[in-house]
């Protein structure tokens, strides 16, 4: 049984790691953290997968666990987030998708985001994600108007950050 | 605006990019161990509990008792004493289950902010509870101190002039001092203890905080 319980979920966390990925790389600064984060929401995914009933898709279950570890759980490096630090994490993407006109102001944009706050990362993350504010504000557990408020407020932070 | 819209774009783009994990290798994480902040303030937080209980029950236990026990009867507040001693216990009780009720909410798979308070309402109990306790050994550290106080003064007293009296001077002066000794210890504890949840619990009240400002 336990066996089988195992199969099956390595085999889902096998094809929906790159959400788990990208979380990762939206809170951390380098590939040990990357790791050991990613290690963390493996973790908590399979102590909560028993209880998963499969009313919701696997990958909707996974972000909600995954972001919750990565904003409570996860007990980060002490050392402060530098600057530097955010080139490596773009470490984990293969070199071809820079090769765009507009490169530089994607590293820039990504740059900005790491100097956010973990709520605000979240939400940046939903938004990347393609998920409506029903959703965001379910997640968060806020309103869904405060949910677009704080959105907006994060575009203007992130375009004060881009334009000082 | 441009620049979120642009990165949306290379975001979903770059949803194949990562070093794909293997199976073995995913199977393996299951089996390490969690670090999470959870986890060490369960851990921290049955030490904390647990260090309340085994020191009354080491002192209730040793020598020492039975002659302190003597002393209090000598000094009038054994019964005192005692009642303390149990609506202490019954108190620690109320302390641990509140705990456990908490601390069984904390699920992954609520919404970020009921996880956060959740998290935060289990330690608020720990948190209660040690202040409770601080507070109860100062209480009972200043009334024992007074009694035996008062008791070896004015028996010496008796032994010296006959008279059996203490000066009212005195009385004030001992109290004033045993309640700044008190309030020294008190807030010693009180800062260490401020100073490991501190560090703990930096991030976890920074995004609460952060959520609760939203919802204003």
């Amino acid at each position: 049984m336990e066996q089988s319980l195992e199969k099956d979920f390595v085999e889902k966390l096998k094809m929906n790691q790159n959400l788990i990925h990208k979380i990762c790389r939206l809170y951390t600064q380098d590939e040990d953290q990357h790791k050991d984060l990613f290690q963390e929401i493996t973790i908590q995914l399979w102590k909560a997968y028993p209880k998963f009933r499969g009313e919701s898709k696997f990958s909707t279950w996974a972000y909600r666990v995954a972001l919750n570890t990565a904003i409570t759980l996860y007990r980060k490096d002490k050392r402060s987030i530098q600057t530097s630090d955010v080139e490596t994490a773009n470490l984990f993407i293969k070199e071809e998708q820079y090769n765009y006109e507009e490169e530089e102001q994607i590293k820039l944009m990504y740059r900005a985001v790491q100097q956010l706050n973990d709520i605000e990362k979240a939400l940046v993350f939903m938004y990347l994600e393609d998920k409506d504010y029903h959703e965001i504000a379910e997640t968060l557990g806020i309103s869904e108007v405060n949910a677009r408020v704080k959105m907006n407020r994060i575009k203007g932070k992130l375009k004060k950050i881009l334009n000082p | 605006m441009e620049g979120l819209d642009l990165l949306k774009k290379d975001w979903q783009k770059s949803t194949n990019s990562f070093t794909q994990i293997g199976e073995n290798e995913l199977s393996n994480m299951l089996k390490l161990r969690s670090s999470s902040i959870v986890k060490w303030i369960f851990i921290v937080s049955i030490c904390e509990l647990l260090l309340g209980i085994i020191l009354g029950i080491t002192l209730s236990l040793s020598k020492t008792h039975d002659e302190s026990s003597e002393l209090l009867q000598k000094w009038g507040i054994y019964e005192f004493y005692m009642a303390c001693s149990i609506v202490f216990y019954l108190v620690v009780v109320w302390f641990i289950y509140r705990f456990y009720q908490n601390y069984r909410k904390i699920s992954v798979v609520s919404s970020t902010k009921e996880l956060i308070t959740n998290i935060i309402n289990t330690r608020r109990v720990v948190k209660r509870y040690i202040a409770f306790n601080l507070i109860s050994f100062a209480v009972l550290f200043i009334v024992v101190c007074s009694f035996g106080f008062y008791h070896g003064y004015t028996t010496e007293s008796v032994m010296h002039d006959g008279n059996g009296q203490m000066p009212l001077t005195v009385m004030i002066t001992a109290i004033i001092i045993l309640i700044l000794i008190t309030a020294v210890l008190t807030l010693i504890f009180w800062l260490i203890y401020k100073l490991i949840y501190g560090i703990l619990l930096r991030r976890l009240n920074r995004s609460y905080e952060e959520l609760k400002k939203m919802e204003l």
